[in-house]
């Protein structure tokens, strides 16, 4: 009897460290590897510039995009404020001038960014869902894009 | 006058129902069955004659409307009869119906008891997802007045395989209704033990196995559809296929212990509510609109809080009627600890450490949008945890099965293990020094994969047992899983990718590749119009030609890629273009070269072939 006890005394001590070395080894990571999502206006009220990998969203600005050498350059609107965007890559087809885009890359300084990579899962019906729900929250939200 | 008969068989089957219900209650059990299959048949008919709508292209149906038009291609048609959210809503019942049906037919003779507790629960649930479907989600909705037209089915999700993608999944997912059915009514009536496991096991492993091969279509069809030249992206779409995977995989070794030793009995039953709820909140999450992807059809609210509830209220019983019966099972601690039951035990415990990995990964990004944050968890959270982990797993997988029922053998098994340890240590560096990529990572992984097989052949011609019948599942799909991983860490490290930009007769040059643009032409076909490229690509001495296009479809006005992808023996050349700008006459060009894509593609065959092989091999 006294031995069974013990042995589930270490049983479940044992278990309780293993669970807490691990979900501390999760969330390290899940941390690490968290991408943030900013709009225009919210990059420029931040009291502090994120150094890492962040995604911004918003509307592509008319007549906006440009190439100079391999670079193409284009600003990402909400209205209310704008950021200037620099890429080396290939534009997918979604991406179009007026219309919305989530944008990957780390920040130049507070509203400029070097995008890594242009995200366009959506299709022409919608825009990508995190630019939507941004542009409802700061009132720019118009029934032309859509439901 | 189409949608009201349609809306009368839906009537009819959710009336069966009830009374099949109310005969159960009133101890008519052979009447219950019957109105069970009544119920099931009317569900049946009313998925034919939505296929029928699609197929007519009846626009006075709003869920053809909404997704057809009548220049689709049939197929397309036809698919798109649930490649929307009632119509793969109605599939789900009918899937659920099917199982019911089949099972009340297949199992008369043995336990009657049982086939009538568990048409029970599978008729309860037909009930509930029939009430959700004519409440929220309605596909024989009526347009007035009638369109001429309809809006057109996403191009990207017109492709063969996504024809038959989605039903392989559904047959998976659905099929863990009839698990937790079973498990429900042998909790009740006291018979969760070997016999019950060895009656489960067919049915358990199909739904397995249709799940595989859902996930493994839409893994084939991302690759070759998507153009991102990967075939899995950790995207939360995925991810909620694979947590009901995990579960039900941890199910199957689990139901093994009971099957021949009569243990474990709580554990198989919370983990068959598990695979269930799994398989629910992965429709919730699909469904739901709470992610963004192409699978979020249903962007209503009122939709996502009706399937929580349902997921809620099916999980919550389950764990009731499982406290008020549980089970009486023989401790733990009586267990050899290298005997083949803790082996399984171990392989419960990483099972479970993956699903938990991937639920937090997964739901995570979810609970803080609800505070208005919006964040996304990279793929290099799910590569990091996951992969120290699999080295200890797929070493654990060598061994266990080496072990023998309730005995420590650890002993006479030495020998064997050290060498196979010491072959694969000198394989796996050969690979390494060969390619000249010194990555520790590689190295490990390799390492615990070419273990795994070499130990699978060893363990096999040491007792010449490979092809016996009774070895033979464990062996293939074990033997799949190791090359899987070995595929995928291969291709991980091999794989290399570029993107630039071409113009007509231009010749761009990385590495020992050289890629040229010859020419383009411009097609139209009976939806979309088409620009195809013609390259010529040069790698080392082997030339040959890729012909990537992009479409642009008339309804939905949309524009797609399509990849173009040659195979050599252990690798895929990959391009996929874009109008880079639509002012100039550039072409955006992005250049994969996988490798060892097909051992993945095969790795995932032997998996599903071992599962196919249990499922109908006869029960000893």
């Amino acid at each position: 009897m006294n031995k069974n006890v013990k042995k589930r005394i270490i049983f479940f001590l044992i278990s309780v460290i293993t669970f807490l070395i691990i979900g501390q080894y999760i969330f390290k990571s899940l941390r690490k590897n968290t991408v943030y999502f900013f709009t225009p206006s919210e990059l420029f009220i931040l009291s502090e510039i994120p150094r890492g990998t962040i995604r911004i969203g918003g509307m592509v600005k008319k007549n906006s995009l440009n190439k100079k050498n391999n670079t193409y350059q284009f600003i990402i609107t909400d209205f209310k404020q704008e950021v200037k965007v620099e890429y080396v890559g290939v534009l997918p087809n979604l991406f179009v001038e007026g219309q919305g885009a989530v944008i990957e890359g780390k920040l130049i300084d507070r509203l400029s960014l070097k995008a890594e990579n242009i995200l366009a899962k959506h299709d022409e019906k919608y825009m990508p869902k995190e630019v939507a729900d941004a542009l409802k929250n700061k009132g720019s939200w118009q029934k032309k894009y859509g439901k | 006058m189409a949608s009201n008969f349609a809306n009368i068989l839906l009537f009819i089957a959710i009336i069966s129902s009830f009374v099949s219900n109310f005969f159960f209650f009133n101890k008519k059990t052979e009447a219950s069955i019957r109105s069970f299959r009544i119920s099931g048949l009317f569900v049946i008919l009313s998925f034919f004659l939505l296929i029928y709508f699609f197929y007519t292209s009846n626009f006075s149906i709003a869920a053809v409307y909404e997704n057809s038009h009548s220049l689709k291609p049939t197929m397309y048609k036809v698919a798109g009869a649930w490649g929307n959210h009632e119509g793969s809503l109605l599939l789900f019942v009918m899937i659920v119906s099917l199982y019911g049906i089949a099972f009340s037919f297949l199992n008369k003779k043995n336990n009657f008891n049982l086939t009538k507790w568990t048409i029970f629960f599978q008729n309860n649930i037909v009930l509930i997802f029939l009430i959700y479907l004519v409440t929220t989600s309605n596909p024989f909705d009526m347009i007035v007045p009638h369109p001429r037209e309809g809006l057109g089915l996403n191009p990207i999700l017109q492709d063969p395989l996504l024809v038959i993608h989605p039903p392989f999944l559904y047959l998976g997912y659905v099929g863990f209704s009839l698990t937790l059915s079973l498990v429900l009514a042998s909790l009740i009536i006291k018979s969760l033990n070997s016999e019950w496991a060895q009656l489960t096991w067919p049915w358990v492993l199909s739904s397995w196995v249709f799940l595989t091969i859902g996930i493994g279509l839409g893994s084939i069809w991302a690759y070759y559809e998507l153009g991102w030249g990967g075939y899995w992206f950790w995207d939360p779409v995925e991810n909620s296929s694979l947590m009901p995977w995990l579960a039900s995989t941890a199910l199957l070794h689990t139901m093994l212990s009971l099957k021949v030793k009569n243990l474990m009995k709580s554990w198989t039953a919370l983990l068959a509510i598990l695979t269930f709820s799994f398989s629910l909140l992965g429709t919730f999450l699909v469904r739901s609109g709470v992610l963004n992807s192409v699978h979020a059809f249903a962007n209503d609210p009122e939709r996502g809080i009706f399937i929580l509830t349902i997921i809620f209220i099916i999980t919550f019983v389950s764990f009731v009627i499982f406290v008020f019966y549980k089970p009486n099972d023989i401790s733990n601690n009586q267990i050899a600890l290298f005997s083949k039951e803790s082996f399984l035990l171990f392989n419960n415990y990483f099972l479970l450490f993956f699903l938990t990995v991937i639920v937090i990964g997964t739901i995570y990004p979810i609970i803080l949008s609800i505070f208005n944050e919006t964040i996304s968890v990279g793929p290099s959270f799910y590569n990091t945890i996951l992969a120290p982990f699999i080295f200890i797993f797929l070493i654990l997988m060598g061994i266990g099965p080496m072990m023998k029922w309730s005995k420590n053998i650890l002993l006479s098994q030495k020998k064997i293990i050290f060498y196979t340890i010491a072959g694969s240590l000198i394989l796996s560096a050969a690979i390494i020094f060969l390619a000249n990529k010194k990555n520790l990572i590689l190295f490990l992984g390799l390492l615990s994969s070419i273990y795994l097989m070499i130990s699978i052949l060893i363990e096999n011609i040491k007792n010449r047992e490979f092809f016996k019948l009774y070895y033979l599942p464990k062996n293939l799909a074990h033997f799949g899983f190791a090359l899987l991983i070995f595929s995928i860490f291969l291709n991980s490290h091999f794989s290399l990718s570029k993107n630039f930009e071409i113009k007509d007769k231009e010749t761009i040059k990385f590495n020992d590749i050289s890629i040229k643009l010859n020419n383009r032409q411009l097609k139209q076909e009976s939806n979309f119009y088409e620009m195809i490229a013609n390259f010529e690509v040069k790698k080392s001495n082997f030339i040959f030609n890729l012909n990537p296009s992009v479409r642009k479809f008339f309804q939905p006005n949309q524009i797609t890629s399509e990849t173009s992808i040659v195979s050599r023996m252990f690798s895929d050349h990959y391009i996929v273009v874009n109008f880079q700008d639509r002012k100039s006459d550039v072409l955006g060009v992005r250049y994969y070269f996988n490798y060892f894509i097909y051992g993945i593609w095969l790795g995932l065959l032997l998996i599903i072939l071992g599962g196919l092989f249990s499922a109908i091999k006869k029960r000893a």
